[in-house]
């Protein structure tokens, strides 16, 4: 058998593996092992897994990952995000749709505590639900805006996302999550447009809220302060370069845990969950990316990514043809495959071909988060969607689905931008680290 | 079984609290050297224990995460599949879990014996990567035996563990 035809034949098990619910990180260890195996060799296959195993554990750059999910969970057991949510709706809750667009706000802040879209949807779902059921807002931009705000979470740093690009790739998890800053408050900024719209067309949709007094604001927004400054800390002492990714992960984490003792909303109890809730994600995360390193070079082996690269070749579209091609790939993939295992299972493929095509692999890291993050709100596997719907269970799945699809426009219009401008997404690592 | 699986369900919550505890000493740790870098003092060999606390961080929840139904698939076509080919495939897949995780073991097994007469250690602290591949093959095991009663709970009573009460 050749290198090509095990390839493709490689390929075609794993996708009948994953569509019959076998985990993404089980399908991709069994295909790796076994494609290795028969190219190389049992002793090959066997040394790889284990080195691969131990090596990425102990990779200093990977404790990024529990530490920013343990900032976002301890954060949101200690109702930190509803501060947030609290400061933006002082300030814009009175205005027609005040409520949603401080939904999408306090989704923001809550990103860059945390580099979870689930975490953020179902934090801010909890938060901001009840507060527009109240005030008589459709169910479906309630709804809506809950599930698609939380995806702020995987574009904004720190970002879960980022850092398995860059694992992956290759490329500084810095840098990226610089990259993200200027894409994130855009796409924040196109929700807030998305919510003025809807509610000028419609505005039975987002009713105002009662005006709140002046000093009321000013209290709002000092209750939320010890949370920006952290943001501003661990944020800005990364990029200020004085702290790595990984110390300002543990610095933003410690500076949480600090909070919550200070202003006792954080029990010992509480923190065991929220330490242990975050062990359980990494590890989850952690295969994946383990088995990710065992499919890699099995598709190296069987020059896969060769064959594709000369697909891409023989339809001669130019770089900006391919990259419109390969966002477009991942947009429709998006719609089935959960969007990390959809990165870890398409980047060892589309990645060489980006760098022969000499695109910048920061920028295209960037389009890719922002495609995958598409995908957690496009049926009929959007995430976010089957989260807002647990924290909503009065409201349908199709009536959630059709509150997303304005906000999913708006991610492709943002989309759209951040191709035509690559100077968007790399203004802020350029200007910094070069 | 019950007796297996209460005593399974112990280790399960032992490793995962293990893990927490490596989570929370990382973040202790970190915190130290970047404290005692600012006054002038970092940690000595900081580096050394995070990147091998890690390794226990990522590997003892690992038995939790499967126990709690965590690991990541697709679950497009399950509505549309028979009863009988769902429970197939969970025991299918229960397996093959616990032979991954095996293989795993016994992989890291091989890999730890070189470590040892090859001394493999970390730079400053001089920590022998042995002793932490030893506990990473003890999750991992413990893994592979809890996906293995979790097959054989589906295959000979049909009681699947993920659907009950989360421990």
């Amino acid at each position: 058998m050749t290198g090509s035809v095990a390839g493709i034949l490689g390929i075609l098990v794993l996708f009948a593996l994953l569509l019959l619910r076998v985990p993404v990180a089980f399908s991709m260890f069994a295909v790796g092992f076994v494609g290795i195996w028969g190219l190389n060799g049992l002793n090959s296959a066997t040394s790889l897994l284990a080195s691969e195993a131990f090596t990425l554990a102990s990779s200093p750059e990977l404790i990024v990952i529990p530490l920013f999910i343990l900032m976002g969970n301890v954060a949101s057991h200690t109702g930190m995000s509803r501060q947030l949510f609290d400061a933006a709706y002082a300030v814009i809750g009175s205005i027609r749709g005040g409520l949603a667009s401080a939904t999408v706000i306090g989704c923001g802040g809550f990103a860059a505590l945390s580099g979870s879209s689930v975490a953020s949807a179902l934090t801010m779902g909890k938060v901001a639900l009840a507060e527009m059921d109240r005030f008589k807002y459709d169910d479906r931009l309630s709804t809506g805006v809950v599930a698609a705000g939380g995806t702020l979470g995987i574009l904004i740093p720190p970002s879960t996302g980022f850092v398995i690009y860059a694992i992956l790739t290759e490329q500084s998890i810095g840098r990226l999550f610089l990259a993200g800053v200027l894409p994130g408050l855009l796409l924040l900024s196109m929700f807030v447009l998305a919510v003025s719209i809807l509610c000028m067309i419609r505005p039975d949709f987002g009713p105002p809220g009662p005006k709140t007094a002046f000093m009321e604001k000013i209290r709002a927004i000092g209750r939320a302060g010890p949370i920006v400054l952290v943001i501003f800390i661990t944020i800005g002492g990364m990029y200020g370069g004085f702290f790595s990714p990984v110390e300002a992960a543990a610095v933003g984490a410690g500076a949480v845990i600090l909070i919550g003792a200070i202003t006792r909303r954080l029990k010992p109890a509480m923190l065991w969950d929220a330490a242990k809730d975050s062990v359980v994600t990494t590890a989850t995360v952690m295969l994946i990316l383990i088995a990710a390193h065992m499919i890699n070079p099995f598709l190296a082996l069987s020059h896969m990514t060769e064959l594709v690269a000369q697909g891409f070749a023989a339809l001669d579209m130019g770089p900006m043809g391919s990259l419109l091609l390969i966002l477009l790939i991942y947009i429709i993939l998006g719609c089935f495959l959960e969007g990390f295992a959809m990165l870890v299972l398409t980047l060892p493929i589309f990645f060489p071909i980006v760098l022969e095509l000499g695109i910048d692999p920061i920028w295209f890291g960037v389009l890719v988060v922002l495609a995958l993050e598409m995908g957690l709100i496009s049926p009929p596997v959007g995430l976010n969607v089957f989260i807002v719907k647990s924290v909503a269970p009065g409201v349908s799945l199709g009536r959630i689905f059709t509150g997303v699809i304005l906000f999913w426009v708006m991610m492709l219009a943002t989309l759209a931008i951040l191709v035509a401008f690559p100077q968007i997404s790399l203004f802020l690592p350029n200007t910094m680290f070069n | 079984m019950e007796r297996i699986r209460t005593l399974a369900d112990r280790l399960i919550g032992l490793s995962a609290a293990i893990g927490a505890t490596a989570l929370i000493g990382i973040v202790v740790v970190i915190l130290i050297d970047v404290i005692g870098r600012a006054l002038g003092s970092p940690l000595y060999g900081s580096q050394d224990i995070t990147t091998m606390a890690s390794v226990i961080l990522v590997f003892a929840p690992m038995a939790l995460c499967d126990r709690l139904g965590g690991h990541i698939s697709v679950d497009l076509l399950e509505r549309y599949f028979p009863d009988a080919v769902n429970r197939g495939i969970d025991i299918f897949v229960a397996f093959l879990g616990a032979v991954i995780f095996g293989w795993l073991a016994l992989a890291t097994w091989d890999s730890a014996q070189l470590s040892l007469m090859l001394n493999l250690s970390t730079n400053l602290l001089y920590l022998q990567k042995a002793y932490f591949q030893w506990a990473a093959i003890g999750f991992m095991s413990l893994a592979s035996l809890g996906l293995a009663l979790r097959a054989l709970e589906l295959l000979l009573t049909g009681r699947d563990v993920r659907t009950e009460t989360r421990s």
